[in-house]
């Protein structure tokens, strides 16, 4: 019973972390669900100037439209101003960033975790250097060949952008990866008959299976909700959706133009809410997969 | 027919030397064990063996052919790994089957072949498992039956019992020596437990810091060793080895005086076995007399140690013997059972 009672934290201990983390909750959700709940109201009620509660009670949208919530904003944004473009551009982007991304980092990130090679370690050095500098920097840098060679604007050449700068990433994590399986694997593959790529193929990947999962989730991560890159490089048909909802809140002259924003932004977390709650296990494995070893 | 010949074989890493000048030649079926202290390069020699290490130096020959630029899959080698290497995606079956699967043997044959090898180290019933949901012993046995349902010309296996418990290793061990003498396949076996080697070959070869030091039946190394490493490194406990001078075949250190010898005189180091001497009935005229220094109880028999020649020295009575610590006792040592060597390269001096 001593041992119980013991264990058991003290009452005021308990009631202090439950609000805490209640607050907390509240304040790392409340922009969001004002945000959702928003997007069904028109700007008057959204940025009323006024009196603030009618972002709650929508008055000005039961006004116009003859009930408190509408689908304006979304209707406006997907159809009237093509945001289902941008959200296609964005999947063709997000798809082929990630497959190029995983291709060479798995490769790659095999070769260098089984090199005992010098280099390797200058090498992933390297790779965590451009991680580290602002995109921006490496975007300046190339937009003038891309002006002068006409390439400025298209979906490949973002996308081979993006790579670029995930690659050091994706090669950092997938090293981290590899060097947790033992090199025994691939000696007894290759005793038993393998070549060294069939023992890549056959033993391990299938291991790997949730490290490449992980990584290409980061990857799709980054290209999804990249901005510098895309903002820079696309021209306007081909935007993907962050700088379209960018787009949609520069033009705020139009009355309700800032409304499609709102509406356009809840829609593009929607697909990373879903992705986030399927892959939890695999993401949190993947922000602790460099803790220990790297 | 595969006899191995390693020729001069060296491994170089920079300035460090892992493996030098290995030659030796592995008859066809002979079970061969590397045996060493860690560091020592057995295996590394192994490794070349198998294809997993470049040889810096030398030619390696398995049956008739120079291997030493092919891949580990074109050798016709089978390896046993100290951690298992087994897939851990793959149940036991898969595991098995794995080498005939990837060497496109014809697939009609891949049951009977894997079931065999599977009862052979009596896995049958484990066969839908994962390698995670086995024992250590288990997962030993299906790194055995991996290795054997192919029926290479070569088996290697780098120190396959040094993860499992103590029990569970001389019930392995038994189970290897009964493998490879039904599959009547040439073996190397690395280890570095002198048990091992006694027990499981028909040679050892010793090693030290890349270079052979002997190599010869587990008889031979324990009663001829080839210089004071050996002696020290073979047996348990190992040889006693005092250092003394050599006079007209009389051997004086201090506390010590062995009459009879036959050797070069000068500096010399002596050693014989704990249980080839034995305890004399009284401490004058006895080769040791020496104060005791501890008495141990080992069951079968009773262990005593004394200072003797600037070292410990044990000698192993009969169980039943007792005697106190710091008494003086006589040790019989006479001069049939001693070896000498030389004092500064540890070499066997020849009567």
């Amino acid at each position: 019973m001593a041992a119980a009672s013991a264990r058991r934290r003290p009452a005021p201990l308990v009631l202090l972390s439950t609000v805490f983390l209640i607050l907390w909750l509240l304040a790392a959700a409340f922009p969001f669900l004002w945000t959702a709940w928003g997007s069904f109201k028109v700007e008057l009620d959204f940025f009323s100037i006024t009196d603030w509660t009618n972002a709650l009670t929508g008055e000005a949208t039961e006004n116009t439209y003859g009930r408190p919530f509408t689908g304006a904003g979304y209707f406006g944004a997907w159809i009237q101003e093509d945001f289902w473009r941008a959200a296609l551009n964005t999947g063709l982007v997000c798809f082929f960033v990630v497959c190029t991304s995983l291709t060479i980092g798995t490769l790659g990130g095999y070769a260098l975790s089984r090199s005992s090679h010098n280099y390797v370690f200058w090498l992933l050095i390297t790779a965590l250097i451009f991680r580290a500098m602002p995109p921006i920097t490496l975007v300046s840098g190339y937009l003038p060949p891309f002006f002068q060679w006409n390439l400025w604007g298209h979906l490949p050449t973002a996308i081979i952008v993006l790579v670029a700068i995930n690659q050091p990433f994706t090669l950092w994590m997938l090293h981290s990866f590899f060097q947790k399986i033992p090199k025994d694997l691939d000696e007894s593959a290759r005793v038993d008959g393998c070549t060294q790529f069939e023992a890549f193929r056959f033993v391990i990947i299938p291991v790997m299976w949730p490290g490449v999962i992980t990584t290409g989730l980061f990857s799709f991560l980054l290209a999804y909700n990249d901005f510098a890159v895309t903002a820079m490089l696309l021209n306007e048909n081909n935007r993907t959706m962050v700088p379209k909802i960018a787009a949609f809140l520069g033009t705020t002259y139009t009355e309700g133009n800032v409304m499609f924003a709102v509406a356009a932004s809840v829609s593009a977390v929607i697909p990373l809410f879903l992705l986030v709650m399927v892959f939890q296990r695999q993401i949190v494995s993947g922000l602790t997969a460099g803790a220990v070893k790297g | 027919m595969a006899e191995i010949q390693l020729k001069n074989v060296c491994k170089r890493w920079g300035s460090f030397i892992g493996v030098d000048n290995f030659d030796l030649t592995i008859a066809d079926r002979e079970f061969l064990v590397l045996l060493g202290p860690s560091g020592c390069g057995k295996t590394t020699t192994m490794r070349m063996i198998a294809g997993l290490e470049d040889a810096t130096d030398g030619e390696i020959v398995i049956g008739d052919r120079v291997v030493n630029d092919l891949d580990p899959k074109d050798r016709d080698i089978a390896m046993v790994f100290q951690s298992y290497g087994l897939y851990p995606n793959m149940n036991v079956y898969e595991n098995i089957r794995f080498p005939l699967k990837v060497r496109k043997v014809d697939p009609a044959t891949h049951n009977e072949r894997v079931m065999r090898a599977a009862a052979m180290v009596e896995l049958e019933e484990f066969l839908h498992r994962k390698p995670a949901e086995l024992s250590g012993g288990q997962r030993q046995r299906v790194a055995l039956a991996r290795a054997i349902v192919r029926e290479p010309n070569v088996f290697l296996m780098d120190e396959p019992l040094s993860n499992l418990d103590a029990k569970l290793r001389v019930s392995t061990r038994a189970q290897i020596k009964n493998l490879q003498h039904e599959l009547k396949v040439t073996t190397i076996y690395v280890t570095h437990d002198q048990i091992e080697a006694m027990t499981l070959a028909d040679r050892v070869v010793v090693m030290k810091r890349g270079v052979i030091q002997q190599v010869g039946t587990p008889t031979e190394i324990y009663d001829r060793p080839a210089n004071t490493f050996v002696a020290g490194f073979i047996g348990s406990p190992a040889m006693n080895l005092m250092d003394g001078t050599l006079a007209g075949g009389v051997f004086t250190a201090s506390n010590v005086r062995i009459e009879g010898l036959s050797g070069p005189d000068g500096p010399v180091t002596l050693g014989f076995r704990a249980e080839d001497a034995s305890v004399s009935a009284s401490a004058d005229g006895a080769e040791i007399s020496a104060p005791v220094y501890t008495m141990e109880l080992l069951g079968d028999a009773t262990m005593i140690t004394v200072r003797a020649g600037g070292a410990m020295v044990s000698v192993k009575a009969h169980k039943d013997y007792r005697i106190e610590i710091d008494e003086t006792v006589g040790l019989s040592v006479p001069a049939h059972i001693c070896h000498l060597f030389h004092k500064d390269t540890g070499a066997r001096l020849e009567a």
